[in-house]
């Protein structure tokens, strides 16, 4: 599903020039879910961004289910985004503005789909999510897990075919984290993909491949049995 | 989509509870203040535009050449109306004559004398031929009724009001100024208020010729009124530069054989210019100057650009607060024309908000607008133009704040904005809004200085010595016929019985006033001067009354006839003398008349507003101009002494209305559009200094927050509470200072440019510069003090912490 080759991405300042990835390369297949690890620094959240087509690199190959994408400019990626990945992040970045209903209707609303449907998938999805209950609250209303579980129905909410997730457990304790991860876990053995950023050995876990990044490169990738 | 933007754009709304309601308000004030201005502009816009033939209608008017000036007359001599005729076949002509403070008696079965009304928009004599240059719509009758002699019109309020209703004045006879019997013969719908023709009595013009020598109207080229007026309907091919050259000729030849002094020449006035040419006296009760109406619309859109100014910068400067938001819809699949889409949606709501409140505050301003503009009528605000007004300005303020925000949120990087670091992003933006916030005080800057010019010189006015006394005096409007006059000395013995009377004087005219009665004269047996000198009949009493200074020489003695002369300082000096003495038993001529002695100079005072220079003025004697009457009271008991007043005016004039008024009053009048204007500056700038400080606010409570780590970290370094205050104003004060220095050339030369309309003005001070830019200061410092104390005095711990 994902092939990158050489990539690179390079961070220049007038005085600095920080190389964030060193001609990374690295493959993902649909249906895996792979845990990226390193210490801060190392371009785990800045590999993160170009898989999630939010940052374009400065070199090498990005195969997106065998198409280059390294090259699209900034509609073709917020389309080829909306229809195929799903974020979920450490600090959740929901909109205080809305509800949990329409933070989840968000991304069906960007990509076209018509009022009844929405409705009809967002209910869905929130009664996957088991957060029904908290259908018209706003996120400042609700615990961190309850949160972090909004984000993830508003991930999934487009049925996308990759999820990436920066750090998903980072702003939770652990019995909420373990819940976050578990979510997680179940959507991908329903067929979805994912790519986690993390810090914590125990979330990656929960992965069938721990990538181990340095200095912009991978060091070491770890097969879970 | 849009109601997800509606629903946001909301929700946004009420969460930044402050800057929305900075925002609204800002927006709100400065729009119903323009709105208000474009109701005033218009509706002075409007004049006479109701007429179908108004881009062809003019009146021939004359310009008087002297030596040293020229002076402009709407009149024409009487005899040029039959002379136009004959020359310009193809133009349609009608004249019309006003006469003021007529009275119109109608017969009542309660009173005795009848009910007496005074015409005060004027009263007209009409040529028929008069409506084929105007349209107006009759409600009986038609501009044959005006046919022939004794026939008056009414037009609905006036007819209403003599008799109740117009159908009851049909046929009825009313009494003009106690001589002439005028029977109702038509009824015309009420002119419109904005029209410099304010028709209510039309009285038929046969009826004037009949009693010419009461109006004054003589058939003679000699005599230029500028009550009586020759309005023409030019056919739809013909220009009006080739009359007025065809007029320059006719001029000549008709002027020619006076040998005057002066050139006359006859030219068109437009229509479209009557209610803007100060030149011309208008029938209408005010001329206003374009410039005065380009000053106020400026303001207006002054004013509601420092509220778009506001919303950019609060806008650009919470969009960093907002990153975030941007950062998660365009992550998820929200694209730049969706997100642009939003802020501008938002800015939409914000401005409609807006427009709601400004439409309630001028819904409750509109009755106060007469004391800023002589719009007397009650305007409305649901007007087609109105609508389309503020819908134009819902448009353009929506664009011109919306824009740039939604330019610069919508095109933030997802990834530096989900991280909250727009911060430095928006650095970008700064030297814009410091841009705006100079524009903002350079515009408060100039209409505070513009604001202390207006009210000196008004001050200056005011306690200006103007060479009489104008406190206490009242003046009476009566009547020169021969039983009236005949009834004056009496009259003025039974006046000065009461007790609070001080001094009475019949005289044709105040010593200052707008009317103006110029002749050409000859000094010492020499051939004509070379300019005009201004008249007025007076009896002894006049000096004392209203407290000339006599100079040199003495009063002229009593008498029915001109006998004596005296003659103002301002004369002697325009005759090239020197001591005002040398003048005394010189003579003059006035017109054809005979020699004159000089016997005495009055010191000068001011013969008209302060606008003008001092005309020079003979006073003398003639009993058959005494159509005033001027009363000096104490200032004690002024109720009682009005009542003893009124009472002997109607023991001896029961047949005239009693219609006083007081002197320093109709001086006040001269004033009425400066006062007006120095009224529009004073709430204009204190419009444009809340919104700037409104916007000061909201841009030093953003910075307060920015600021909050570098504030926790100087603290923590032993940055002293003063030092952290500095820190705050500084910015604002340095901009402060550049704005100033935009602002005063701008000031200096429209203060300047309009102190010019005075021959007596004040000078333009440092000072004033100095009051701007320490009261803009201190406000400024004021307005930024509060929060700026508030971030100082924060716990430091808190502020590291929360970054």
């Amino acid at each position: 599903m994902i092939k990158i080759r050489d990539l690179e991405k390079i961070y220049r300042t007038e005085e600095v020039e920080t190389v964030a990835l060193n001609k990374i390369s690295i493959d993902v297949k649909e249906g895996e879910f792979v845990a990226i690890m390193g210490p801060s620094g190392c371009g785990k959240s800045t590999l993160l961004n170009i898989l999630g087509l939010l940052d374009d690199p400065d070199n090498g190959s990005f195969l997106f289910n065998n198409i280059e994408v390294a090259n699209f400019n900034e509609r073709k990626r917020a389309d080829l985004r909306k229809h195929n990945i799903g974020f979920v992040f450490q600090s959740f970045n929901l909109i205080d503005e809305l509800t949990v209903f329409e933070n989840v209707e968000l991304p069906l609303i960007y990509t076209g789909v018509k009022s009844g449907d929405r409705k009809k998938r967002v209910e869905e999805v929130l009664d996957k999510m088991q957060i029904m209950h908290r259908r018209n609250h706003y996120p400042q209303q609700l615990s961190g897990g309850q949160q972090q579980r909004v984000a993830v129905a508003r991930a999934v909410v487009n049925n996308p075919k990759l999820i990436l997730a920066d750090e998903p457990t980072g702003n939770l304790d652990s019995s909420n984290g373990n819940e976050v991860m578990t979510l997680l876990t179940d959507l991908n053995e329903q067929g979805t993909t994912i790519i986690m950023v993390t810090h914590s050995e125990h979330d990656a876990r929960y992965s069938h491949r721990i990538i181990r990044m340095l200095d912009g490169q991978t060091v070491l990738e770890n097969i879970m049995v | 989509m849009f109601k997800n933007y509606l629903k946001t754009a909301w929700r946004s709304i009420v969460r930044n509870k402050a800057f929305s309601l900075i925002n609204i308000t800002g927006l709100s004030i400065g729009m119903a203040a323009s709105l208000l201005v474009f109701i005033v502009v218009q509706y002075e816009l409007s004049y006479d535009k109701f007429q179908p033939n108004y881009n062809r209608i003019y009146r021939v008017v004359t310009q008087d050449k002297f030596d040293k000036d020229i002076t402009y007359n709407a009149g024409i001599p009487v005899p040029a109306l039959k002379a136009l005729r004959a020359e310009f076949p193809h133009i349609q002509f009608g004249a019309l004559e006003s006469a003021y403070g007529s009275q119109i008696t109608v017969p009542s079965g309660k009173n005795e004398t009848g009910n007496k009304f005074i015409v005060e928009t004027g009263l007209f004599f009409i040529e028929p031929q008069l409506f084929e240059v105007f349209s107006y719509q009759w409600l009986t009758g038609s501009p044959a009724s005006l046919k022939d002699p004794n026939n008056v019109v009414l037009d609905e309020k006036t007819a209403t009001k003599y008799f109740g209703s117009w159908q009851e004045a049909m046929g009825k006879t009313v009494l003009l100024d106690n001589t002439v019997p005028l029977k109702v013969n038509g009824i015309l719908k009420n002119v419109p208020a904005n029209s410099d023709l304010p028709l209510s009595v039309l009285v038929s013009y046969e009826t004037l010729k009949q009693n010419g020598g009461a109006y004054n109207h003589f058939e003679t080229w000699n005599t230029t009124s500028s009550n009586f007026n020759i309005m023409a309907l030019l056919p739809a091919n013909v220009k009006m530069d080739d009359i007025n050259r065809a007029l320059l000729q006719f001029s000549r030849d008709q002027y020619k054989p006076l040998q005057s002094n002066s050139i006359k020449t006859n030219f068109l006035q437009p229509l479209s210019s009557f209610h803007f040419d100060r030149r011309f006296a208008s029938f209408g009760d005010h001329v206003t100057s374009k410039s005065t109406l380009l000053t106020l619309s400026l303001i207006g859109i002054f004013i509601i650009l420092m509220a778009c100014v506001n919303f950019i910068n609060l806008a650009t400067a919470l969009s960093v607060n907002r990153s975030k938001e941007v950062g998660i819809r365009k992550v998820l699949g929200g694209n730049r024309s969706q997100l642009f889409g939003q802020v501008m949606t938002e800015t939409a709501v914000i401005v409609c908000l807006s427009i709601l409140v400004s439409l309630g505050i001028a819904w409750m301003m509109l009755p106060y607008i007469k004391h800023i503009a002589s719009i007397q009528e009650q305007l409305s605000l649901f007007t087609l133009q109105t609508v389309v007004m503020v819908v134009s300005i819902g448009i353009i303020v929506t664009l011109l704040a919306g824009l740039y925000p939604s330019f610069v949120l919508s095109k933030y990087n997802p990834i530096t904005a989900l991280k909250n670091k727009m911060a430095s992003a928006g650095v970008r933006g700064v030297s814009l809004r410091r841009g705006l916030v100079i524009m903002q005080f350079t515009i408060s800057q100039v209409l505070i200085i513009a604001t202390a010019v207006a009210i000196s010189q008004m001050n200056f006015i005011s306690k200006a010595e103007l060479g009489f006394n104008k406190e206490g005096v009242l003046i009476l409007n009566g009547k020169s016929d021969s039983i009236s006059l005949s009834k004056q000395t009496a009259f003025k013995q039974q006046l000065l019985q009461i007790p609070g009377v001080q001094s009475v004087s019949f005289n044709n005219d105040a010593p200052s006033s707008d009317n103006l009665w110029s002749t050409n004269f000859g000094y010492n047996h020499q051939p004509d001067e070379k300019f005009q000198i201004s008249l007025k009949f007076t009896d002894a009493d006049y000096v004392k009354t209203f407290g000339l200074q006599l100079i040199g020489g003495r009063i002229p003695v009593e008498s029915d006839t001109m006998r004596e002369l005296m003659i103002n300082e301002t004369l002697v000096k325009d005759l090239g003398i020197k001591d005002p003495n040398e003048v005394i038993g010189k003579t003059i001529r006035i017109g054809r008349d005979q020699w004159y002695p000089i016997v005495g100079v009055v010191k000068d005072f001011k013969t008209s507003s302060l606008r003008e220079d001092i005309k020079p003025v003979v006073i003398t004697t003639r009993k058959k101009f005494y159509y005033c009457t001027g009363i000096k009271i104490r200032t004690q008991q002024l109720a009682g002494t009005q009542a003893a007043i009124q009472k002997t005016w109607e023991q001896f004039y029961p047949e005239y209305a009693y219609s006083p008024q007081f002197f320093d009053e109709n001086i006040a009048r001269f004033y009425q559009q400066e006062e007006q204007l120095s009224l529009l500056y004073k709430i204009f700038a204190g419009l444009a200094i809340f919104i700037s400080c409104l916007g000061l606010y909201g841009l030093v409570s953003f910075m307060a927050v920015q600021k909050t780590k570098e504030v926790g970290i100087r603290k923590v370094l032993g940055a002293s509470v003063t030092s952290l205050l500095q820190l705050f104003s500084k910015e604002f004060t340095v901009l402060i200072i550049v704005s100033f220095f935009i602002a005063v050339p701008v000031a200096w030369y429209m203060m300047h440019s309009w102190l010019n309309n005075f021959a007596y003005r004040i000078p333009l001070s440092i000072w004033f510069f100095i009051t701007a830019i320490a009261g803009s200061v201190v406000i400024a410092w004021i307005t930024v003090g509060y929060k700026a104390i508030r971030a100082a005095l924060a716990n430091p711990v808190k502020a590291l912490r929360s970054e």
